[in-house]
């Protein structure tokens, strides 16, 4: 039953707020097809069918042995994706968050804050191939940075330290890790009213009363949600290792290394990778958005 | 000698002078209410108190210690903000209790205060609640709880009920003079809406531009204003241009209207005289032959219930005033209706009819 | 009557209370700006950094890299396409999510929770595990459709969802669509006219914004790219630098300086456009990452 004199153009009744008949309700779903579609062809297909590679053997049968393989063959890969991303997860946390603060609490100059944030954006999206570039023109071998070093006195490449290696690709990871954490942790410190600082004082606080009592713990759900946040974007991230070294003992690597080789997709391996990939994935942004939610909840 | 005095407090932000020369003395377990427009500096003033500004010249004392090397966390003062101030991440208990666990109070003895409190707000039942659940007059309450939990000196309130929904409003305001009296607690209370200070003052301070322009009990502030700022600000006030006959007489549209406001002005001035509608009457159809009588035409009736409100558009000088009467004894007036005025200018001010406005003398 | 200056002690504190925070800041702005002088130089000075010193700071400065780089056979075509595919991946990302947006705001808005929802996916499937989805249901099932090199888009399309979707809808979300559309439809115009003469001018900023990060997002791409082993200007890039290093550093920094500036102008553009109508302006490019709730504004505000 419709309310109002409803204009009727094509097959579809507008200018009136009609009650809704059930069969016009379901109809009017049909308008998010192409929507739907697409993500189903180009998102939903292509995930159901490395799913499928993964937990299916030669015979068809389901089985958990292309995921237990997948670890146990790429057992180092695995560990050091999982280190990597931990450690600059953590990383990024110790240095972002003081960092989002001064850029926060910054007064003068008034466009500081504003471009910490801009540049925040566009050096946590930086695409893999430029930042690799960029830090092997500094700490590479022949770089920059270590020709400076070594004149100050420290010879870089003397002792562990390889722009190739695990503690290269941390150093690299936190060009795009901690601007990420400044993005993340910006509005959850704007958050911070000033009148809570101040009715702390007023009731007796210091400083450090203040944070460890009100400070730290209202901050402490966006901290933990950007550590999720930079932990995911840190296990999935594949240019930026590919581009220092083709030959990563990554997992992202390993996938395209295994793909590359496999046309004809035989082993389940990296399919296998690709869904503990998503487990992964799935686990710390699910954590990601859920610690937001509880923020937001105070923020209000 | 006062429970919170200010003296000689001067505060400049840049070229910005936030207050000029304050001095007040809040009597012990006095509600002195600082009212004035955005900008008056009534805040600063109370921010100065709480310690969260530094005054440039001046200083503030409670019971006749001078506070000026006291950081803010140590000053014993409770303070009300005007909104969010509770610490979200705690529970309403746990929020009242932060103070006393910063004084390092015995566990039982902090509960028993709690409870105290919160009973003393009448919000026992939320002590276990969050920030984010209660409304926006629960919060403003345990605000006030948590300020005064630690048994202050002094409360501060810095415009508390700004925030809130007009009918909240007002029930908070009278809560927090019940509890203030029951108390007996020296308060300072900040806000720009007259008719708060008006209703819960012991004395109101009205400010304008860094100054104090008048000190005085809510009747006196709105009986005899000291000034043509504090006429306007507190209640409302009809404005008719008039020439200065005498010290006892005014010309307006060539009636001669007797005041006592043109003392101090030399004749022939021009000044803008400054009645309240409840002095103004209106008569039917016009009395021309009266002494202090204006013509004009009704532009609106306002019935409020006891009062009514007649609004004039007078001929002679094309101004709008208002007369507030009594409903009993008010004409029954339509809209178009011709009506004279009579006034009732023994309380009126009068200020220059120039916009370097010299004070107004009544 | 004493007249007592505030406390000095505590005026001394303030003062080193910034000093913490301004040691940080000045940290941070040389491990981030480091790396890119770094490449710069590399790029273009033709000098080996064991000849490098303070005598030789100045010499040979020149476009050299770069201009090699430009007579590389695969350079032109390469680039063109990446073009392309930035330019495709923009259109069909407004074709579909404008209307789709604009629908679901207008009849359908209980849909809103379950699409938002679902332009977070992509997170959920990184890049490699799309390329790996596309290994495992694409190839044996519609090898035709990889053929052709311009099936990258649907893809660039799904990793720019979640960006592009925050965006166009925090714009629509900034103007009254209902009554804009309302407004229009009683005036008598069709649903095509309305979305193309009543909302789309309002709405762009926010299709700009979304247009020139998809833009970035494409011309940056690797990982799909590489994989599925169609070269794409960061393919290209990627391979030139093993041939020659400083020319292919040299087109790492002419993408950064492409992307930087794309940025810049995207920035401007809607500066003025918000002075003009008084509105805010949204140009960080995570979005969809950073909280929302009024943050979708948080990158960027014109001082």
């Amino acid at each position: 039953m419709t309310t109002a004199a409803p204009i009727a153009v094509g097959d579809r009744t507008i200018g009136a707020v009609p009650k809704a008949r059930p069969s016009r309700r379901r109809w009017t779903w049909l308008g998010l097809l192409p929507f739907l579609a697409f993500l189903f062809v180009f998102l939903l297909l292509p995930t159901y069918g490395l799913m499928r590679k993964a937990f299916l053997d030669t015979n068809d049968h389901f089985t958990w042995s292309g995921l237990t393989d997948a670890i146990t063959k790429e057992r180092k890969a695995f560990r050091q994706s999982v280190q990597l991303s931990l450690l600059t997860a953590f990383l990024g946390v110790v240095f972002g968050t003081p960092l989002a603060y001064a850029a926060a609490t910054a007064k003068r100059p008034k466009w500081l804050r504003s471009l910490v944030s801009s540049f925040s954006g566009v050096a946590a999206n930086m695409g893999g191939v430029v930042l690799a570039f960029a830090f092997i023109s500094l700490l590479g071998v022949q770089g920059l940075g270590t020709k400076i070093l070594k004149v100050l006195g420290w010879n870089l490449y003397g002792g562990r330290f390889n722009l190739n290696s695990f503690a290269g690709w941390a150093t690299v990871y936190m060009y795009f890790q901690i601007p990420l954490m400044v993005l993340v942790t910006l509005p959850a410190i704007d958050g911070l009213k000033d009148s809570w600082r101040e009715a702390s004082a007023n009731l007796g606080g210091t400083t450090w009363t203040f944070w460890r009592r009100v400070g730290l713990p209202v901050l402490a759900p966006s901290m933990l949600g950007g550590f999720m946040l930079m932990f995911a974007n840190s296990f999935s991230a594949y240019a930026t290792a590919y581009a220092l070294n083709t030959g990563a003992n990554l997992v992202p690597v390993k996938i395209s290394f295994y793909l590359q080789g496999d046309i004809a997709g035989r082993s389940p391996i990296p399919f296998a990778l690709a869904t503990w990939m998503i487990i992964f994935m799935a686990i710390s942004m699910g954590g990601y958005f859920w610690l937001r939610k509880r923020a937001e909840r105070w923020r209000s | 000698m006062g429970a919170l005095t200010f003296t000689g407090i001067r505060k400049t932000f840049g070229t910005n002078v936030a207050l000029e020369h304050l001095d007040l003395d809040v009597h012990d377990g006095e509600l002195i209410s600082l009212l004035g427009p955005s900008g008056c500096g009534k805040t600063t003033a109370l921010r100065i108190a709480a310690g969260f500004e530094m005054a440039d010249a001046g200083i503030v004392s409670v019971g006749g210690a001078d506070l000026s090397d006291v950081p803010a966390h140590k000053r014993n003062m409770g303070m009300v903000f005007q909104s969010y101030s509770l610490f979200p991440n705690l529970t309403v208990a746990l929020n009242v209790d932060y103070g006393l666990r910063t004084r390092s109070i015995a566990k039982p003895e902090r509960r028993r205060r709690v409870a105290e409190t919160l009973e003393l707000v009448e919000l026992t039942s939320m002590a276990s609640r969050y920030p984010h659940q209660l409304s926006g007059g629960q919060q403003q309450r345990v605000a006030l709880a948590r300020a005064l939990a630690v048994r202050p000196q002094v409360l501060l309130l810095d415009e508390p009920l700004s925030a809130l929904d007009a009918k909240v409003r007002a029930a908070l305001r009278d809560e927090i003079r019940r509890i203030q009296t029951e108390v007996g607690i020296t308060t300072l209370f900040v806000t720009h809406d007259q008719e708060e200070a008006l209703g819960i003052s012991d004395r109101i301070g009205v400010m304008s531009n860094g100054r104090l322009e008048q000190l005085a009990t809510p009747r006196e502030i709105y009986r005899h204003p000291a000034s043509a700022f504090v006429a306007r600000f507190v209640g409302s006030m009809n404005e008719l241009p008039a020439t200065v006959l005498g010290p006892d007489a005014v010309e307006i549209g060539g009636l001669r209207v007797a005041t006592a406001a043109s003392a101090g002005f030399t004749h022939g001035e021009s000044v803008a005289l400054l009645v309240r509608p409840e002095d103004f009457v209106a008569h039917l159809g016009g009395t021309p032959s009266a002494e202090n009588g204006l013509q004009g035409t009704v532009t609106a009736v306002t019935f409020q219930g006891p009062t009514t409100i007649i609004s004039v558009r007078l001929d002679r000088f094309d101004k709008l005033v208002s007369a507030e009467m009594n409903t009993a004894v008010a004409p029954i007036v339509i809209i178009g209706d011709r009506v004279g005025v009579t006034i009732d200018a023994t309380r009126a001010l009068a200020e220059r009819a120039d916009p370097a406005v010299q004070p107004a003398r009544v | 009557m004493a007249v007592v200056t505030g406390a000095p002690v505590k005026r001394v504190r303030r003062r080193f209370g910034r000093l913490g925070p301004n040691v940080i800041l000045l940290a941070a702005l040389i491990f981030f700006v480091a790396p890119l002088i770094a490449m710069a130089r590399f790029a273009l000075q033709s000098i080996p950094m064991i000849r490098l010193g303070w005598s030789t700071l100045f010499d040979r400065w020149s476009l050299r890299g770069l201009t090699d780089a430009f007579s590389e056979p695969t350079f032109g075509p390469t680039l063109i396409l990446s073009l392309k595919l930035a330019a495709g991946t923009v259109l069909a990302t407004l074709l579909l999510l404008v209307p789709t947006v604009v629908f679901v705001h207008l009849k359908l808005p209980k849909a809103r929770s379950l699409v938002e929802f679902l332009t977070v996916l992509p997170y959920v499937v990184p890049p490699i595990a799309i390329v790996a989805g596309v290994a495992a249901f694409f190839r044996p099932n519609a090898r035709w459709f990889l053929n052709s090199h311009y099936s990258l888009i649907p893809f660039y399309m799904v990793l720019a969802l979640p960006f592009t979707y925050r965006s166009i809808d925090a714009g629509i979300r900034a103007i009254d669509v209902r009554t804009l559309a309302d407004a229009s439809r009683s005036l008598g115009a069709g649903w095509v006219t309305t979305i193309w003469r009543a909302l789309l001018p309002n709405l762009s900023s926010a299709l700009i914004s979304a247009s020139f990060l998809t833009a970035t997002v494409v011309l940056g791409e690797f990982t799909i790219a590489r994989t599925l082993l169609i070269e794409t200007f960061p393919t290209f890039t990627f391979e030139y630098y093993q041939k020659s290093p400083q020319g292919g550093i040299a087109l790492a920094l002419l993408t950064l300086v492409a992307s930087t500036a794309l940025l810049g102008v995207l920035t401007l553009l809607l500066r003025r456009r918000a002075r003009r109508r008084g509105g805010t302006v949204a140009v960080n490019p995570t979005v969809a990452v950073a909280p929302t709730g009024g943050d979708a504004l948080s990158g960027a505000t014109a001082p």
